[in-house]
């Protein structure tokens, strides 16, 4: 089936793109880094590796606002599957993440070489954003690649 | 010692939630249909308010705001870890046997080792964060 292979082509592409894959490492490298501070800062009240979290979340926010825009220009037409839905929760907690994660970067600016006093509210959403961020992108890119694997299967897609 | 009203009800709603997850899961085990609500409903509410609590509880004892003995901060940075580990587990399993269902695919069911470990590790985070209430406000 023609029209079949084709989309399987263009979503083996899309996966595959230097955009999603720069992204998927970016996440990757921010959520390590940021379990290890939260870990580290309860349980220690240390921040290793602040710095590298903070320009790693300036890296994220371009990839990511770059790679939500295409996306979004493609699936903006809603439909009612759990993957769009999860989609939405995920892109929500990203916003959330990035806009607290931005505030307490500034703190940690004002504060260079000297211990940030950051706010526990700004501090307990970014940490939530972050929880909710893993959980929702987990769900959607696992929804998604399991409904593709079915696709390229029997091409029902259920 | 004063017991704040959001930790009684953190500590009650987790039992609550446990509740939601062995319901989810058992449904699947005896191949009935995925309860969607529920499962939603578990999700949101475990995302908005507990882990919301956890993390802002997290937060406090981090700065120092409140007052909190070494041993503690180092058992709740685990208690954290594994609940996070436990509720994104939950989601994407869930995700996973709701999608399954559509296909006659029981989930949990044909997994039977990947479901009870999960069980295990939602248990100890359950578990971890009625012992961090009991020991900071009942002891």
């Amino acid at each position: 089936m023609p029209g079949a292979t084709g989309a399987r082509a263009a979503r083996t592409l899309r996966l595959r793109s230097p955009l999603l894959l720069a992204l998927a490492v970016t996440l990757a490298f921010e959520a390590v880094g940021g379990t290890v501070i939260f870990f580290a800062r309860l349980a220690y009240g240390v921040t290793p590796g602040e710095a590298l979290h903070v320009i790693g979340g300036i890296v994220l926010t371009a990839l990511y606002a770059a790679y939500q825009w295409r996306h979004w220009l493609r699936v903006r037409a809603m439909r009612p599957r759990l993957d769009h839905a999860l989609g939405v929760l995920a892109s929500a907690s990203l916003l959330l993440t990035q806009v607290s994660g931005w505030m307490l970067g500034f703190t940690w600016w004002q504060a260079r070489g000297a211990a940030a006093d950051y706010a526990p509210l700004v501090s307990g959403l970014h940490n939530i954003g972050s929880m909710l961020v893993l959980t929702f992108v987990g769900a959607h890119v696992g929804a998604v690649l399991q409904r593709a694997r079915w696709l390229d299967g029997d091409g029902s897609g259920a | 010692m004063h017991v704040p009203a959001f930790s009684i009800f953190s500590a009650i709603s987790e039992l609550v939630v446990t509740a939601g997850v062995i319901f989810v899961i058992r449904r699947n085990w005896q191949r009935r249909n995925f309860p969607l609500p529920v499962f939603l409903g578990v999700v949101l509410f475990e995302a908005l308010v507990n882990v919301l609590y956890m993390s802002h509880r997290a937060s406090q004892a981090a700065s120092g705001t409140v007052a909190t003995a070494a041993g503690m901060k180092l058992f709740f940075a685990i208690h954290g870890m594994i609940s996070l580990l436990a509720f994104i587990v939950f989601v994407v399993l869930g995700v996973f046997a709701y999608q399954d269902q559509k296909r006659g695919i029981y989930f949990f069911r044909e997994r039977p080792g990947l479901t009870w470990t999960f069980l295990m590790v939602w248990t100890i985070s359950i578990v971890s964060g009625e012992a961090i209430f009991v020991v900071r406000y009942l002891l």
